[in-house]
């Protein structure tokens, strides 16, 4: 991961008084799979779209190959492939003809065009849908050919922007692989998405993003290393007296208990044998309690620690 | 890659059920229910029933009796006489069971009507020429004796002194002017398909535009081949419109076909410049825009008098200048210009002002979206 694919130095992007981007940078090398992650609003679409030069910014600068990133980089476009939030295709064209329609902006090469699309078309498992058109297909069909209309000419970059919205977790799961597999196949992909577990599955580094500032830059383990939560307990007990949970919360390593709707929850950080002592207060008080679980760190917990409330909360 | 986009362009239009409809549809559908509405008002205007008529006779005139029997026999005779005697005849008039009296006097005839209308003028005018022939017949014999038989032939072959000369090539029916704005109003209707160019295009109006955007195509490559693309298109469909109402519904637009032609699809390009300025100006979404296009169409269509026939009169009396730049009164003034009058120098100034205006939507289209990024989108 030596050669740099897009430089962002320094975007600030205003829509009126409203501040999008506040002086946001970031690097995403060859071969990564980088996660956009943030709520609505964070600014992550915004960055895809100044990113294509669709969108005009204040300030910064953006590079890709190496090169200064303006609407007219026709070079540098032709090796980018965009998947956007909402599927793009024409309504009256076979998934064929939609493939080779936006293969055909690319490539110009019957022969090659034609092996692209056939490729592409194996490759998001559409084999048996050529001749439909959108409206005849489910949902997740839908988004597959979305996709496919955006990585038909072998891009080396590809912007995923939130593709598997809306899509069933069949579906979810292929689009996912397939990620995976173009970037084996020497892709660099940026990746949206407001799903964590996503996020986590297949993102060899995510950005976590809000307000239009980057709050935190590293892999999975690095980001959960960032914060104080190591272990999360949850405990169902019908009962729990004000002065057992007061015991638990003075327990070493514990930083935050929550007792609501009969579970008690118990964030711990480091340590070890934490769950070991929890129930031992409880036993110690005669709190009968029922399933036990204990879980590492998620995104969600590092979400929540970084920006204050969880992802899903703030979608609502 | 301008080629690429035409294919697609037209492929997709044509598989457009909205468009398909609005442009190939609507006018065979409206042209079809004109002419049906249209030919029923012919044939009641112009169609002459059986006069009934009595005849009162002072003295015997075996001439004028020839004569109202020649005019009440054959399969659609103009009157139907009975001889009465006067207070029948009255009383018969009274009751309306005929529309005149002709009192035959021998050397003179009059008329008495009860009220006023086609078939009371048709036997007053009728009696007046009788006389007028038959004092013309009498002057003759009266100079020339041997000549009463060839003046009886003349009037007999009904011979005009006046040589009828067509001033237009064409048709000067009322009617053909609802056609005339049938088609004018499918020609502005193209201005949906050069909406869906601006839509396609511009990434601030749709998620297409943004990942054509993105592409490395060029904007105005795109934009040309789309452009290409509707022209052939409406070019198709209005030859099927005119071809439909002139070779399939009969209506006569003239001795000058092709200029009809030529003229609609010239209509047709101003409303695909329309459509596509409209979709590029502001920031309006989709949906405002096409509300904008369809209300420009129609606002123009009625103000041409396709709904309302005086409405172009109106116009014509207190802002005539309007109808030179109203797209619809344009369209169809061209053909009017075309049909009515014999040079070409009012249907050349038409297509002109058809071609400039085009020119600088165009133009207008062209410089809006040679915008690259935008603010927001």
């Amino acid at each position: 991961m030596t050669n740099t694919v897009v430089k962002i130095d320094n975007l600030v992007k205003r829509y009126g008084d409203l501040i999008a981007l506040d002086h946001f940078s970031l690097e995403i090398y060859e071969g990564e799979i980088l996660g956009l992650l943030g709520p609505n609003g964070s600014g992550k679409t915004t960055t895809i779209n100044c990113l294509l030069s669709l969108l005009t910014y204040d300030k910064g600068d953006i590079q890709i190959f190496g090169r200064e990133m303006t609407p007219v980089s026709y070079d540098i476009k032709k090796d980018i492939g965009v998947i956007m939030q909402n599927v793009a295709v024409i309504e009256e064209l076979t998934v064929y003809e939609n493939i080779d329609y936006f293969c055909g902006l690319y490539i110009t090469d019957k022969q090659k065009r034609r092996q692209c699309v056939d490729e592409a078309i194996r490759f998001v498992g559409l084999d048996d849908f050529r001749k439909f058109y959108p409206k005849k297909l489910s949902g997740g069909l839908l988004r597959r050919l979305n996709i496919a209309c955006g990585i038909a000419h072998k891009p080396k970059l590809i912007i995923l922007d939130e593709p598997t919205v809306a899509v069933d977790p069949q579906s979810r799961n292929r689009i996912l692989e397939g990620i995976q597999e173009l970037n084996r196949a020497g892709a660099t992909i940026i990746y949206t998405s407001h799903y964590m577990e996503e996020v986590e599955k297949i993102c060899t580094r995510i950005v976590i993003m809000d307000k239009g500032h980057k709050i935190a830059d590293g892999t999975n383990d690095e980001l959960k290393r960032m914060i104080k939560n190591t272990e999360t307990i949850s405990i169902e007990a019908l009962e729990l007296p004000d002065k057992v949970l007061m015991l638990i919360n003075e327990l070493p390593h514990v930083y935050d208990t929550v007792y609501s709707d009969g579970r008690l929850t118990v964030r711990c950080s480091g340590g070890k044998h934490n769950l070991m002592r929890v129930l031992d207060v409880m036993e110690k008080n005669g709190i009968a309690f029922g399933r036990v679980y204990t879980e590492l760190p998620t995104l969600n917990d590092v979400f929540l620690e970084l920006i204050g409330t969880d992802l899903r909360d703030k979608e609502e | 890659m301008f080629l690429h986009e035409m294919k697609y362009y037209i492929l997709s239009m044509l598989r457009n059920k909205v468009l398909v409809f609005w442009l190939i549809a609507f006018p065979i559908g409206l042209g079809t229910l004109f002419h049906l509405a249209f030919s029923g008002l012919y044939d009641k205007t112009t169609k002459f029933s059986t006069i009934p008529v009595a005849i009162v006779e002072n003295s015997a005139d075996p001439v004028f009796d020839t004569i109202i029997d020649s005019m009440c026999s054959g399969d659609d005779p103009m009157l139907s006489s009975q001889k009465v005697a006067e207070d029948k005849a009255l009383k018969m008039l009274e009751s309306g069971d005929i529309k005149g009296i002709i009192y035959n006097c021998g050397t003179y005839r009059t008329l008495t009507v009860y009220g006023s209308g086609m078939d009371q003028t048709i036997l007053k005018e009728f009696l007046d020429q009788y006389a007028a022939e038959e004092k013309m017949i009498k002057n003759a014999v009266m100079h020339d004796p041997n000549s009463a038989e060839k003046v009886i032939s003349i009037f007999a072959d009904e011979a005009s002194s006046c040589r009828e000369i067509p001033v237009t090539h064409g048709n000067t029916d009322n009617f053909i002017q609802y056609f005339y704005n049938l088609l004018a109003m499918t020609a502005l209707y193209n201005a949906l398909v050069g909406l869906r160019i601006a839509e396609n295009n511009s990434p601030n109006m749709s998620v297409l535009g943004a990942r054509k955007g993105a592409a490395p195509a060029k904007g105005i490559t795109n934009i040309l081949g789309s452009f290409a693309g509707s022209f052939i298109l409406s070019t198709l469909c209005t030859c099927i419109a005119v071809s439909f109402i002139h070779f399939i519904l009969g209506v006569d637009f003239g001795k000058r076909l092709p200029l009809v032609y030529l003229s609609a699809i010239v209509g047709g390009m101003l409303g695909i410049s329309m459509g596509f300025m409209v979709g590029v100006l502001g920031k309006g979404g989709l949906r405002l825009k096409n509300g904008i296009v369809m209300s420009v169409c129609m606002m123009s269509c009625f103000i041409s008098g396709l709904m309302l026939g005086e409405m172009k009169a109106f116009i014509a009396k207190f802002a005539p200048w309007f109808n030179s730049i109203n797209p619809a009164s344009l369209i169809s003034d061209s053909f009017y210009c075309l049909n009515i009058y014999g040079d070409y120098r009012r249907f050349i100034t038409k297509m002109a002002s058809m071609l400039i205006m085009s020119a600088v939507f165009t133009l207008i289209g062209f410089i809006m979206s040679r915008r690259k990024s935008y603010a927001s989108i």
